[in-house]
């Protein structure tokens, strides 16, 4: 009796583990593999132009791009600019527009079927419209300045505004996301603590501010840490848009990377940067997650 | 400006209903402006300020499919995403179904541990992949891409399925080994059939995942085994921007995507948050 247990016990272990098993494999294999190689290449002068000769070079990658690259530290000050900005817009903007939205009315499928569309856009392909709708001359953004009786611009050839204008393509893609998302969760808060709080004659901003806001704080917090990863990352609507122009205004360390490693081709060096970036972003991560567990998400994120 | 009274709002609802108007208005509007704009000549596309009313032409679709190959990318795209997300949708149902039953040695850590390589910056990682397809001269391939995509969409999915495999009761399959079924009858005769909807939402997020990629399709590829994305780039050329082909090349790349999506409504929600929030 209690040996069959065990050989019963003893497959049942494996099964899992069958099942598991390719997926981690193609994981480990695909992730972990070519993270040893660029750590590698971190530590030669990989530079692909020279051939054959990539001497060791211990932490001399690192040390310049640390402490002589003033780009690396540049290209971060831009990333930051960018994530704080498009992220705290498209949270605030987002919310307002889920409360403006949770309400019945009429043809609601619809709009919510139009304003998924934004996301599903590959950010390459309409960033290049967006592209258009910028241009100084044709767009259609200045001819809206102008209609309104506001100055008009050379959005993404100017200085002052080549990072909003970044900004405001994102907020486009991506405010539909935290729509969505707040409304789900005002969709899921019980009923009854609210028709309590109206019986006791609480004001709107009171209901919001003791109720509302806390119940969903942990939603906004994840969905604020899922955003802030994806802005980190953002990369495609800056080759569609300003290239990391006007001179390197708008160079984030995704595109300091990208010029480094495929106009350059200085693997090595981009590898050591690539390297200190992922380390900001999981700190950053780390920090951020240690924030929303102690708002304990109850949905297990 | 705003009273508020006893139980009901008194911002008048027209004022609501054209607020929300005005907002679904500016989502849908550079959308609305490609599609215009696909359909303009050139003429109408350079004039300033821009036109509103013209007689559309499909001259810019015509175009898009004689520039370079842009027919060729498509189905590369096409081969591509399908062949990734049958390979993915296959692995991670497994994979999903393993971790949400069975504890198994790790599992939260490993559960993590691929969540955070789907959040790894994708520009951090193509510079290694880039110096090893090279050495394995597999840059420029689809196989190369498939790979690609199949280990940049298995972490999502595995998060996704098991999200779905969570809501399935266990009784089902408890009730089933009673009757001696095998684990792997289980798998396929109660499972699978109860998860059909979820593979469904999972393969549809792969395939969109895998259709709007950019990065590493650019910098991976060239000629032979470019994907859509890299295909409507392509309109900025040497020359200047072909703004007419481009925009019917966009168009081309998000039209189908938007349809996806527009089905996936109810499940957008769960599967942008790695399956976390039920939508």
């Amino acid at each position: 009796m209690k040996r069959e247990n065990k050989i019963s016990k003893f497959t049942e272990k494996y099964f899992p583990y069958i099942l598991e098993a390719p997926a981690l494999i193609i994981i480990f294999i695909l992730a972990l593999f070519p993270l040893f190689y660029a750590l590698r290449m971190a530590l030669h002068e990989t530079i692909l132009t020279n051939p054959g000769s990539h001497p060791f070079a211990g932490l001399n990658n690192f040390r310049e791009a640390l402490n002589k690259d003033p780009m690396v530290w540049y290209s971060l000050k831009n990333t930051a600019i960018f994530t704080v900005s498009a992220v705290s817009l498209e949270m605030v903007l987002g919310c307002a527009i889920a409360f403006l939205l949770n309400r019945k009315i009429k043809f609601q499928g619809l709009v919510r079927g139009l304003l998924l569309l934004p996301m599903a856009c590959a950010p390459i392909a309409v960033g290049l419209v967006w592209r258009y709708m910028y241009h100084p001359d044709f767009g259609v953004f200045n001819f809206f300045c102008s209609a309104l009786g506001l100055a008009e611009r050379n959005w993404l050839g100017d200085v002052s505004t080549a990072m909003l204008s970044l900004v405001v393509f994102d907020v486009w893609q991506w405010t539909p996301f935290i729509i969505f998302v707040v409304l789900a969760g005002l969709q899921a808060l019980p009923g009854e603590p609210f028709e309590a709080a109206e019986v006791d004659g609480a004001s709107r901003w009171q209901i919001f501010k003791t109720l509302t806001f806390p119940m969903l704080a942990p939603l906004l917090i994840f969905v604020l840490i899922l955003r802030t990863i994806d802005a980190l990352r953002f990369y495609d609507p800056i080759y569609a848009l300003t290239r990391g122009g006007p001179g390197t205004t708008t160079e984030t360390i995704t595109w300091y990377l990208y010029k480094i490693g495929f106009k350059f081709f200085n693997m090595g060096y981009a590898s050591s940067i690539a390297f200190i970036f992922l380390y900001a972003v999981i700190i950053l991560s780390a920090v951020l997650v240690a924030v929303l567990k102690s708002f304990s998400l109850e949905e297990g994120g | 400006m705003i009273s508020v009274e006893k139980h009901h709002f008194n911002w008048n609802k027209v004022g609501i209903i054209a607020l929300i108007i005005f907002v679904v208005l500016i989502f849908i509007f550079p959308i609305y402006w490609m599609i215009i704009t696909s359909f303009k000549s050139d003429a109408d596309i350079l004039t300033r300020p821009p036109t509103w009313w013209f007689k559309p032409t499909i001259k810019n679709y015509i175009h898009a499919f004689k520039h370079a190959n842009f027919g060729l990318f498509m189905v590369n795209s096409l081969i591509v995403a399908v062949t990734s997300t049958i390979i993915v949708v296959c692995l991670s149902f497994l994979c999903a179904y393993g971790f949400a039953r069975y504890n198994t040695v790790g599992r939260d850590q490993f559960m993590f541990f691929i969540l955070s390589t789907r959040m790894f910056p994708q520009i951090a990682v193509v510079i290694p992949y880039f110096v090893l397809f090279r050495n394995f001269r597999l840059l420029d391939t689809r196989i190369a891409m498939i790979i690609l995509y199949t280990m940049f969409n298995l972490p999502f999915a595995i998060w996704l399925m098991h999200s779905f495999i969570k809501d399935i009761p266990v009784d089902l399959e408890e009730a089933a080994r009673v009757d001696g079924y095998s684990r792997w009858r289980i798998l396929r005769k109660i499972i699978l059939p109860l998860v059909a909807p979820g593979l469904a939402v999972t393969a549809i997020f792969c395939l969109l995942f895998s259709w709007n990629e950019f990065l590493f399709a650019f910098l991976l590829t060239r000629t032979r085994a470019a994907t859509i994305t890299v295909g409507v780039s392509s309109f900025w050329t040497q020359r200047g921007i072909l703004w007419g082909p481009l925009c019917a090349a966009a168009a081309v790349c998000v039209i189908p995507m938007m349809i996806f999506v527009a089905l996936l409504q109810k499940y957008i929600v769960r599967g942008l948050t790695f399956g976390a929030i039920k939508g």
